[in-house]
């Protein structure tokens, strides 16, 4: 058999992917590194360009500008069933007049006739497929009989058949309810355990993404906002968009002077040069700010608006004059201060990633 | 307050009028019309009926319509099988453009049709004097026939498919690709088999027509008794001369084949919908 890069599994590198349709720009010089067995996840709102990278890297599109490599060739070069690419559509796009098990063993059957199994394998391997992706017995039924989840599943198995050597998902949870989402994200990940795969999947959910993947790659207009850990990712966010992307962040509009921040009341240093002063956007997540009994100054004092326990801790509204701030206290730092509704504080502020207002 | 939901179903009254309109209807332009066909055709017994039809000129057009038929219609199912793909799979300059042009032959005279040809490959036509050196008859003998119907019935396939496949997207065909399946292997495996009863009913259509063309065939056949009749043409030459006998005979033929397309389509259709179903 003449694959070229036989059975290993292999670094997929995008670079400076660029994708027009029309007036619009879906990617716009994308460079992205995938590693040998990782799973990865694409993360953005709708028309960030992620689902484009997807189709792109599968070879369902074509870049404007820019090459895909597969182990360092020129994926251009390489046609599609050289590709082996495993790939499951959103709305999974099963063969409709074929039965599941003739689904499974699609991509078996047209390989041409060198490099195709026996019949009696093709059977053992859909057999075995079926049992991985816990639908034994289901073989026999059309697509149509079968649940959201279970042909989420059948799509899963399809890709599989074929040994890829890399696995793309496009929102492959998206056309799920709740719970059944919930249960295949899990079963997705152990399975990627097992059989370690370089798996790519498109999402725009991001408890998804930080559940599931070993690196998330944040994506915003055509363009890559943050690679990193779903850990270094939440910690810390790179752009002011993947602030407002993660969410609940406040976001409070401050002055820098020299590289120090002035953010309500409280002074910051800042990973801005030395040199800038001027207006900027600070964000600072709910528990990063403390509150205290008012001090006599008048720039950290905030009016309590409403307080709300959760557990230990207690979220409160605060009416601050640079805006409404939430923040999320331990409920003995409040009676300690006396704090109630209604009541003046002081803010504190630990912890703050400012940006340079957009203007 | 109480919201009464409009009732979905028409009060007595109406359904009754227009029950008895299409009851009317029916049998006024399609059953009374049928049963003089068939009553004149057996008119002078079943003997005569048998004669009309076991006779050189009759079976000759019989044998011409269904030669027709065989050309025109399997030329019109890869045609409009290309067509609709195209239309439906892909994105190009000139897509409407193509879709309008599908459409014209409903739209223009058949008459029209049959003209258009005579003007090109007729004696005094366009590419008249080539085709006469190279000793190349296309009017008034099969080719030309067969050139016709195929004007006149390829909307039908194309029409059928086309809304099928738009309906179905590209997603399973891309799917195929990435598992390794070829160009073809995709469409046999994939497209054709996902348009199988839409393709089924627009043949059966085209195939209907071909055989019932009257007015493009009758401007390109010129009528000559026993070679380019067909079995309309036919018909119209016996009840011309007043045989009224065998027109009805013949004509009682193609109305048996029509019956036959439109069973056939019932049974397509009840099949397609049993196969959602399912």
């Amino acid at each position: 058999m003449a694959r070229p890069d036989g059975d290993r599994i292999v670094t997929i590198e995008a670079l400076g992917l660029e994708k027009r349709f029309g007036a619009f720009a879906a990617l716009r010089g994308v460079d992205l590194k995938v590693e040998p067995g990782e799973l990865l996840a694409l993360l953005g709102p709708s028309g960030s360009g992620k689902t484009t990278l997807l189709r792109t890297i599968a070879g369902l599109e074509r870049a404007d500008c820019g090459q895909v490599l597969y182990e360092g060739i020129d994926a251009d070069t390489i046609s599609l069933r050289d590709r082996r690419v495993g790939f499951v559509f959103q709305h999974y796009a099963l063969f409709r007049h074929m039965t599941i098990a003739d689904n499974i063993a699609f991509g078996l059957k047209v390989r041409p006739r060198r490099g195709r199994p026996p019949r009696a394998e093709i059977k053992a391997r859909v057999e075995k497929l079926l049992e991985l992706v816990q639908l034994q017995g289901l073989g026999g039924r059309f697509p149509a009989q079968l649940s959201g989840g279970q042909r989420q599943r059948v799509a899963l198995a399809r890709a599989l058949a074929i040994e890829p050597r890399v696995l793309l998902l496009d929102e492959p949870f998206g056309a799920l309810d709740a719970r059944v989402r919930k249960e295949l994200r899990r079963w997705l990940r152990r399975l990627h355990e097992e059989i370690h795969v370089t798996t790519i999947f498109v999402t725009h959910d991001q408890d998804e993404a930080f559940e599931l993947a070993d690196r998330v790659v944040v994506m915003n207009d055509g363009k890559i906002e943050q690679i990193g850990s779903p850990a270094e990712i939440y910690d810390q966010p790179a752009t002011e968009f993947v602030y407002e992307f993660l969410g609940g962040a406040n976001r409070l509009p401050c002055r820098v002077e020299a590289g120090v921040a002035l953010i309500a009341g409280t002074r910051l240093a800042t990973d801005l040069p030395r040199d800038f002063s001027g207006e900027a956007i600070a964000f600072v997540r709910p528990h990063e700010i403390g509150v205290t009994r008012p001090n006599g100054h008048l720039d950290d004092l905030a009016h309590v608006r409403s307080i709300l326990p959760i557990g230990p801790d207690a979220r409160l509204d605060l009416e601050h004059q640079s805006g409404h701030i939430e923040a999320l206290v331990p409920r003995e730092a409040l009676d300690a201060a006396g704090i109630g509704v209604g009541s003046r504080c002081a803010v504190r502020i630990a912890r703050a990633r400012v940006f340079r207002a957009s203007s | 307050m109480r919201a009464e939901r409009p009732s979905l179903v028409d009060p007595w009254p109406l359904r009754i009028i227009a029950g008895l309109l299409i009851f009317a209807f029916v049998a006024l332009f399609l059953a009374l019309p049928l049963w003089t066909l068939f009553a004149q055709a057996f008119a002078k017994g079943t003997e005569a009926y048998l004669r009309a039809i076991d006779e050189p000129a009759a079976w000759s057009a019989i044998k011409l319509t269904l030669t027709v038929a065989a050309i025109a219609v399997p030329l019109n199912v890869v045609f409009g099988l290309a067509a609709s793909w195209a239309i439906a799979k892909f994105q190009f300059r000139g897509k409407q453009l193509l879709t309008t042009l599908i459409d014209l032959p409903f739209s223009i005279s058949p008459v029209i049709s049959g003209l258009v040809f005579v003007l090109l490959f007729g004696l005094q036509g366009w590419l008249g004097p080539w085709l006469r050196a190279h000793d190349i008859q296309v009017i008034f003998a099969l080719p030309g026939i067969v050139l016709a119907t195929v004007l006149v019935t390829f909307p039908f396939v194309a029409r059928e498919l086309i809304p099928v496949m738009e309906a179905q997207g590209t997603q399973e065909e891309e799917a195929a690709r990435l598992l390794g399946a070829s160009g073809w292997q995709t469409f046999r495996r994939v497209t054709l088999p996902n348009v199988k009863w839409g393709l089924l009913y627009g043949v059966l259509l085209c195939n209907a027509r071909a055989m019932g063309e009257f007015g493009a065939v009758s401007v390109v056949s010129g009528h000559v008794r026993g070679r380019t009749n067909t079995m309309p043409l036919h018909v119209e030459i016996l009840y011309n001369e007043y045989n009224l006998t065998a027109a009805f005979a013949v004509a009682s033929l193609l109305a048996l084949l029509a019956l036959a397309t439109l069973a056939a389509k019932a049974a397509l259709e009840w099949r397609g919908r049993t196969e959602i179903a399912s």
